[in-house]
């Protein structure tokens, strides 16, 4: 049985309530499609939930179905199964919030672009449109075009955005951001704080709403590479290989075996320079610049070879439609299994001196801890799930490209402190070594791309990414991107930081925040 | 285990010569800290604000202190506080929700101050302009000294880009 059927199999069981299973339609990438009746859809919900599933996705799509305004996509997860129930709506629905609380930001989100209601939510607050935007304006609207607005110039009195209140004796608040004192993204966290401890935090994000999925929409998906790439920027070989992936499926495109074997090595390169980063932050947060410096020199080698390799220290337009836009010589690959070689060695220096480092010890240890059952309720994937028990991987349990042969064995551990997620991303690192040096050792020759040429159609991808798993879903009409969506790893993850710094002290905050990492850009779109 | 004895007989680790130098950087820092100390006597204090890059440019000034740059000893350095900034480094095209905040941010800067674009997206916009969800580029909020192209511009030419601030602001 190939990963494809496998996940059909196991979509149809987790579907096993519908009454018809011809109802269940297979997609273009293993996915299944169910579409439900208003009626039915509570019982299906409720199913899903009893049977441990997990929503790894919400989004609306404008006139999907003939007569349809709305169509809401539900995408459920369950081992190797992808379950995606659409529910056709006029402009209202129920909220499964309370079922599954990831949907929340989903529904905010569905909200602000298509202006669809959801009964019963418990937040119904505005999400990625700030107070400057205009009422009533829902830009994913078709009929809106994509132009410039006119916002308004200030927030009146009383607009403001309504953070929760938490309130009782000696509890102050602690506004930080947008702006942040040290070069990173932009947001909001509003601490309340009883002495040094954080009694609650509220994030607020999509400061950087940049209008990703709209942007997408009327161009053909060669055109669209940029676009993908721009979601995250450490994140470009990630995003632009779940679009790709989507848009291969789509038209049936055959991509060659050498494109999928350097493609691997730039989704494992881009791995490993984000994990190296994130290394060297923590180790900043924890005043320790010895460890810090010696994976900052590492992650700069590594742009470098990055660079040498795709002429883009963040390997970008390299992956197109098809397979890669130009091929990487023999020589290249070469100087990067040499390159391997001597990093892995200074790696596991630098490595050693760390975690022999009590001072380090103290403060990653039981810091920031998330509890394992708040993986499935929030959709926690990528390291931040796998330090916490969560047996969760993209390249294992929906295997894309040629993860099925070389399959990572990735490490989980259990504390889900802020040490949990330092080692693993420490074995992921060696992990993603040990497997670029398997595929340079079995690099098949030939050509890099396939014939691409745009149909029409549908497909979903999840892709592994450094911070865990990317959503991609396509839709193509025409020949031209109908609807773009996507949704990183970071924007399930952003809320359970909320969990994890509760009962730490503030100083502890940026060290917890670097051990997730997680991508502002990615979530705010 | 490390103990404080055994560091401190052991190979130092310092002491590993880790090949972090290279010639152009070198060439271009010196200019540089000659080009700085001209201008502003000392230093060059730097404050990063991102309006809506894609995380990319900010990557790339965070480089700009790894060992490789260390941009510090040629006079550059970068600073919590927009109050105590000379330049303000300007990352992506200019989001209606940062907009507020980031003309905040320029207001809280001291006179005379310099306002640096650092990618395609602060230089016009890029691909986002003329779209929904963003003003365009950062001169759509304040008056911009210097654009430095790129998807995004590496160290190098990030650095390339302030020796010109400086040589501009010489000139001025």
């Amino acid at each position: 049985m190939t990963g494809t059927d496998r996940g059909f199999a196991a979509a149809r069981e987790m579907a096993s309530c519908i009454d018809n299973p011809a109802r269940i339609q297979a997609g273009c990438n293993g996915e299944c499609y169910v579409t439900v009746k208003e009626e039915e859809f509570g019982s299906v919900v409720s199913f899903l939930s009893a049977g441990s599933c997990v929503l790894s996705g919400l989004f609306c799509v404008e006139g999907f179905a003939p007569g349809v305004r709305f169509s809401l996509f539900y995408v459920f997860e369950k081992k190797a199964g992808i379950l995606v129930v659409i529910r056709n709506v006029e402009s209202r629905a129920t909220s499964i919030a309370r079922i599954f609380p990831s949907a929340s930001w989903f529904e905010r989100e569905c909200r602000d672009g298509f202006g669809v209601e959801f009964d019963g939510a418990f937040d119904d607050r505005r999400l990625f449109l700030h107070e400057t935007y205009p009422d009533g304006f829902h830009p994913l609207v078709k009929s809106v075009k994509n132009a410039p607005i006119t916002p308004k110039q200030s927030v009146e009195a009383g607009g403001e955005y309504p953070f929760r209140k938490v309130s009782g004796e000696g509890v102050y608040q602690v506004p930080v951001g947008p702006v942040h004192a040290g070069i990173i993204e932009p947001g909001h966290f509003r601490f309340s704080v009883i002495g040094e401890t954080i009694f609650n935090l509220e994030i607020r994000m999509f400061y950087k709403h940049r209008g990703i999925e709209k942007l997408a929409e009327g161009k053909r998906p060669q055109d669209c590479l940029r676009i993908a790439e721009a979601v995250s920027g450490d994140e470009s070989v990630a995003n632009a290989t779940a679009f790709c992936t989507a848009v291969e499926r789509i038209s049936h495109t055959a991509v060659p075996d050498r494109a999928w074997y350097l493609r691997t090595i730039l989704l494992e390169m881009e791995r490993i320079c984000s994990h190296l980063g994130d290394q060297a932050g923590m180790l900043v947060d924890v005043a320790f610049p010895l460890g810090a410096n010696q994976f900052s020199v590492q992650r700069e080698e590594v742009l470098r070879m990055n660079g040498h390799l795709t002429g883009s220290r963040f390997l970008r337009g390299m992956v197109c439609p098809g397979g890669l836009s130009r091929d990487i010589s023999r020589e290249q690959l070469q100087d990067l299994g040499e390159f391997i070689r001597q990093f892995q060695k200074g790696y596991r220096v630098g490595l050693k001196i760390v975690l022999s480092t009590t001072s380090v010890i103290d403060r990653f240890a039981t810091t920031g801890v998330i509890r394992k059952n708040l993986l499935r309720p929030l959709n926690i994937t990528g390291p931040a799930a796998r330090a916490s028990g969560g047996n969760v991987d993209v390249r294992v349990n929906h295997p894309y490209g040629i993860y099925e042969t070389f399959a990572p064995s990735p490490k989980f551990l259990n504390d889900g402190d802020v040490l949990s997620r330092f080692t693993v991303k420490a074995s992921e690192i060696l992990d993603s070594l040990d497997l670029i040096g398997r595929l340079l050792a079995s690099m098949p020759e030939g050509p890099v791309s396939g014939d691409f040429a745009a149909a029409d159609g549908h497909a979903l991808t999840l892709v592994e990414s450094a911070r865990g798993e990317n959503l991609c879903w396509v839709l193509v009409r025409n020949g031209v991107v109908e609807r773009y969506k996507v949704r990183t790893a970071s924007f399930c993850n952003w809320l359970v930081i909320e969990h994890a710094v509760q009962g730490n002290i503030v100083p502890d905050f940026p060290v917890i925040n670097k051990s997730l990492n997680l991508s502002y850009s990615g979530t705010d779109l | 285990m490390v103990n404080a004895l055994s560091c401190f007989f052991k190979k130092k680790v310092t002491s590993d010569t880790i090949p972090v130098r290279d010639d152009e950087i070198e060439a271009l820092g010196l200019e540089l800290r000659r080009e700085i100390s001209a201008v502003f006597g000392r230093s060059l204090a730097i404050r990063e604000l991102d309006t809506g890059s894609d995380n990319a440019a900010e990557i790339e000034i965070n480089n700009l202190s790894n060992p490789y740059y260390d941009v510090e000893r040629f006079g550059i350095t970068f600073v919590a506080s927009p109050r105590h900034a000379d330049v303000l480094i300007v990352t992506g095209a200019v989001t209606h929700n940062m907009a507020i905040a980031a003309r905040k941010t320029y207001d809280a800067m001291p006179s005379p101050k310099f306002v640096v674009a650092v990618g395609d997206d602060a230089c016009d916009g890029g691909i986002f302009a003329g779209t929904y969800a963003v003003l365009g580029g950062a001169d759509k909020i304040f008056p911009v000294d210097m654009k430095i192209p790129g998807n995004p511009p590496t160290p190098t030419q990030i650095l390339t880009g302030l020796l010109a601030l400086m040589r501009k602001a010489r000139q001025a």
